[in-house]
């Protein structure tokens, strides 16, 4: 097992921005205010443990963003906790692109999926246009060495402690941990690859029209964000860090 | 040279759901279902069983032999009109060399939404999909749409059979899944909110005409065919 040293780890919004830029094309706009909160204690913050940013936008011209937040937290000079998050506005059935991206020196703990928020049980339509762009994605990154370990397929069993963080999962999920540099280069890459599929079908997406389906949509997206805003165990230890004003700003924007 | 044995699956089923004071059904939906019991093709054989019990609509035990080559089985129970209860699903798909499963308890709502109803039916598995993560070739179920009907606890795996002792071993996740079912039936109760049983009545046809698609898709291939017409028509609508 290979230990990393945090100078070496990897730089998440740089490899993103301007290694992969992802959002090329694109005009992201800062998103002043989220909630009613001001988000600009969120763009950069340094404490004597913790250091880092949260930087959310909104797509300038576009109705189809709620926000779009890429963040880092660099904790004591050991471990790098990484975050992504789309989320449409509530206009738009897109699914919640949320990823996690948290390195120490041993491993390197990953989440990233595209969350539905309708029951994709009762439509299968939602699977077939939001979610099945990524089997193939997903087929080809779950078997990373770490991810499937001694023949046994370890991706949905990631958030095992956490049943209503698995309930948000799609049936798509890259989850789990790595331990080798080359592997966590290679989870960046998926990450990549997720990011691309959602903003691509963010382009393409059309408003909701049915009014049911929307109030079915909405109270899922809810249940969701409560949950991982409320309940996710990294919040407690941005409480601790920042107190629970920043806390609740920092949690409402990476999720 | 030693003759292979194959795993008593339907058997190991049936002696579970006895428990269910049983009720043989010989129609379904105004059709004759007692004639496709028993079937033979030119390439394999098959059995099917449905039964209906109290706050039962139906459970059906299938086997269905290709050749020598491989024995399939499937169980489903499905919850009669008015009750919560998840549907039981259990697939299985035995070679020489390897056993494919699959088996759940799948939600008849939405289990992230609804937190009593994941708690109730599908937390209380936590323990059993725990203590399965262990199983050789332990993975995600491979079929997209049936992956995504699943729980959150549902037991997949391939599992390379390196001795014989292991197509027993396969067998536990199935009953022992069934087992947690059946203390769920003993105790549930109907349903009175109209619009909880709306969406139980809703998200139980969309996993029925999703199992429908799935079963059409594998009875296309030569499983079907070796079965014969009568059964391969048929086996959807016993088992669903």
């Amino acid at each position: 097992m290979a230990r990393v040293p945090f100078n070496d780890m990897i730089r998440f919004t740089d490899e993103l921005l301007v290694t992969h830029k992802i959002f090329d094309g694109l005009e992201l706009e800062p998103l002043n205010t989220y909630l009613g909160m001001d988000t600009q204690p969120a763009w950069e913050y340094k404490t004597p443990l913790a250091s880092g940013f949260y930087k959310p936008y909104v797509l300038k011209g576009s109705d189809k963003i709620d926000k779009i937040t890429y963040g880092e937290l660099h904790y004591m000079g050991r471990a790098k906790y990484c975050a992504l998050n789309f989320t449409a506005s509530d206009d738009y059935d897109l699914p919640i692109f949320s990823c996690e991206f948290d390195e120490s020196a041993p491993r390197l703990s990953i989440t990233v999926d595209l969350m539905p928020v309708v029951d994709i049980a009762v439509h299968p339509e939602y699977r077939e246009k939001y979610l099945d762009p990524l089997k193939d994605i997903w087929r080809t990154y779950r078997t990373l060495p770490g991810l499937t370990k001694d023949g046994r397929c370890h991706v949905q069993r990631r958030y095992a402690p956490w049943p209503w963080a698995r309930a948000a999962l799609s049936p798509y999920p890259i989850d789990g941990r790595v331990e080798e540099p080359e592997t966590r280069l290679a989870v960046l890459d998926a990450v990549v690859a997720y990011a691309r599929v959602w903003l691509d079908l963010m382009k393409k997406a059309e408003p909701i029209r049915d009014p049911a389906y929307k109030r079915e949509m909405i109270t899922r997206k809810r249940a969701v964000q409560k949950y991982f805003r409320e309940l996710d165990p990294g919040g407690e230890v941005i409480k601790k860090i920042f107190g629970a004003e920043k806390q609740k700003l920092f949690v409402s924007l990476i999720f | 040279m030693v003759e292979k044995t194959w795993a008593p699956y339907c058997e190991k089923m049936k002696e579970h759901l006895d428990q269910l004071s049983l009720v043989r059904l010989t129609q379904w939906q105004g059709a004759d279902i007692a004639g496709a019991e028993h079937s033979a093709g030119p390439g394999g054989s098959g059995t099917v069983q449905a039964f209906t019990a109290d706050k039962i609509e139906k459970a059906a035990i299938a086997r269905i032999m290709a050749g020598d080559a491989v024995q399939y089985g499937i169980c489903t129970i499905f919850p009669a009109e008015g009750f919560d209860l998840p549907i039981y699903f259990s697939r299985w798909e035995e070679r020489a060399d390897s056993i494919s499963i699959l088996v759940d308890l799948v939600p008849t709502v939405d289990s992230l939404v609804d937190e009593p109803y994941r708690k109730k039916y599908i937390e209380t598995l936590g323990p059993l999909w725990d203590k399965y993560s262990n199983l050789p070739g332990m993975a995600p179920e491979e079929n997209d749409a049936v992956r995504a009907v699943c729980s959150i606890v549902y037991t997949a795996a391939v599992i390379p059979i390196e001795r014989e002792g292991m197509r027993l071993a396969a067998l536990a996740p199935h009953t022992e899944y069934l087992k947690k079912y059946l203390e769920f039936h003993q105790s549930a109760v109907p349903v009175e909110d109209p619009q909880k049983l709306q969406e139980i009545k809703r998200k139980i046809a969309a996993v029925k005409a999703t199992l429908r698609d799935y079963f059409k898709g594998a009875l296309a291939g030569p499983v079907g065919q070796g079965l014969g017409a009568g059964l391969s028509e048929q086996l959807s609508d016993i088992l669903l």
